[in-house]
């Protein structure tokens, strides 16, 4: 049985340039409550900007999206988001960027406190508490936005290719993690990527969209079961069907 | 060799060149170092340096306060605000060209040549526009990924100016005020010699009249030596207001 419906998307269009240029069109999209999404697609397709519709960040010309029943006009305290640049304040020490979202949502300092303790554990960032984002590596420094995400519990997670700009080491790491941060407690994730391995490993399930505008090319199950690592998942005999599958889609080649 | 040992053996080794050949030329024109040392002395007993140096700094320091005040304040609405910069962008551009010199005599004018007003009026005049035009620059240089991160996380108006265009802001500022710095010593300096007559800039044009070149060195030195620590106390501000900024030294 399927689970309920978090979020919607709703007949979607979104045009840049006073119109010019259409991102997508009559874009629909559903992300089931606790699964992770993959939107996988060619890198200038809207992926980023299909996002930030999501999160209220960006208008968009028609249709709508919907979030537990509530259109989603604005940021809201329910959904976070982690950034491909990090997005962290360079005069914030680790522990104040992982406060953040807490403070703004006027928490409790006890509270605050404790999460912010908890997340930087969570992600590894013990000892760092009171170091500057510059004195951190940048797979750190993705560590300190995704716990600046996670500390505000929220009920969806938006990540936008967060380890894009990773090297290749480090990012298998941070996948790893994030699996793991995952397993320990499942929450509705929707996650960019331009990476077809990213994209099954992470995912429930796979949304591969076309170049532009965008559409939804398929919808990919990701039959892999869990709990996952990253070797786990490409060692799995799935595994190179599903990337095939995928990859044909992306590059828009007939099967073969 | 460390930094130190560099920078005060350059100084003394210009001081020893200036000492041997100073005597080769006429007394009038160049003193060595050893004969400013002495009439430093001098004026240090005879309590007119500290009385000229007291009467300089508070009108430096007055003016620059004002001027910091007044230049963060405007470089702050004029950033953020488009109206605001279309409105003050004439005026400041035509007052930031010309030549603040050519304004003294005007503002002595305005405050009647009386008091300490007319110098610190001078002194802001000179420090006011790089405090502005930096902070101007700098509230309008925030990093628009950073303004998204506030947004995602629903700020408020008033935490995203403290927890982002501010702090964004700040190196900005500090660069404009050590700028301020170097031209308000000079606005200083020039309305004590045509408003005030008074502290180290009369000094200078006191014993300049009478040809003591060795006195007349001595407020030039001071002067020099409040640069250096106004600048120095505003470094050592940076560290303190702005310690993220340390990876750049």
């Amino acid at each position: 049985m399927a689970a309920p419906i978090r979020i919607s998307v709703e007949h979607v269009t979104k045009r840049f340039a006073a119109g010019a240029l259409t991102v997508f069109e009559d874009l629909d999209l559903a992300v089931r409550d606790g699964e992770a999404l993959s939107i996988l697609g060619p890198s200038g397709c809207g992926k980023t900007t299909l996002l930030r519709c999501m999160h209220g960040l960006a208008d968009i010309e028609s249709g709508r999206i919907v979030l537990d029943g509530d259109e989603i006009r604005a940021p809201s305290r329910k959904v976070s988001m982690v950034f491909q640049h990090f997005g962290l304040m360079p005069w914030k020490r680790v522990r104040e960027n992982v406060a953040y979202g807490l403070e703004l949502a006027r928490l409790p300092r006890a509270t605050i406190d404790e999460r912010v303790d908890r997340y930087i554990e969570m992600v590894g960032l013990r000892g760092f508490e009171r170091a500057y984002p510059y004195a951190l590596s940048g797979g750190m420094q993705q560590r300190v936005g995704l716990a600046r995400a996670l500390a505000v519990e929220p009920d969806v997670l938006l990540m936008d290719e967060p380890f894009g700009s990773l090297d290749a080491l480090t990012r298998e790491v941070l996948q790893n993690e994030l699996l793991r941060i995952y397993q320990e407690r499942p929450r509705t994730m929707v996650f960019i990527t331009h990476s077809i391995e990213e994209a099954i490993a992470l995912g429930d399930r796979v949304v591969v969209l076309s170049s532009r505008p965008a559409r939804v090319r398929e919808i990919i199950a990701v039959d892999i079961e869990r709990p996952r690592t990253m070797a786990s998942v490409i060692a799995h005999s799935r595994f190179v069907e599903l990337r095939d599958r995928c990859s044909r889609l992306v590059l828009d080649r007939p099967a073969a | 060799m460390t930094d130190w040992t560099v920078r005060l053996g350059s100084i003394a080794v210009v001081l020893l060149v200036w000492e041997f050949l100073a005597p080769g030329w006429n007394p009038l024109i160049i003193r060595p170092p050893s004969a400013i040392a002495v009439a430093f002395v001098e004026l240090v007993q005879s309590g007119e340096l500290q009385a000229a140096l007291v009467t300089s700094l508070r009108a430096f320091v007055g003016g620059l306060v004002i001027a910091v005040v007044i230049g963060v304040f405007l470089g702050v609405v004029t950033g953020r605000w488009r109206t605001a910069f279309n409105a003050l962008d004439p005026l400041v551009s035509a007052l930031y060209s010309v030549p603040s010199v050519a304004l003294i005599p005007l503002i002595g004018f305005i405050f009647k040549f009386q008091g300490d007003a007319p110098r610190v009026a001078a002194v802001t005049l000179f420090c006011v526009f790089p405090v502005l035009i930096n902070t101007q620059q700098g509230v309008r240089n925030v990093d628009r990924g950073l303004l998204e991160v506030a947004r995602a996380f629903n700020t408020s108006e008033r935490r995203l100016w403290t927890d982002v265009i501010l702090p964004s802001a700040t190196p900005f500022v500090l660069a404009g005020i050590r700028l301020a710095i170097g031209r308000g010593l000079i606005g200083m300096i020039v309305a004590e010699f045509f408003i005030g007559l008074v502290g180290l800039g009369y000094l200078i044009i006191q014993y300049g009249n009478v040809f003591r070149i060795d006195r007349m060195f001595v407020p030039v030195i001071v002067v020099a030596a409040m640069g250096i620590v106004f600048m120095g106390l505003i470094q050592w501000l940076e560290g303190r207001v702005a310690p993220w900024l340390r990876r750049e030294q």
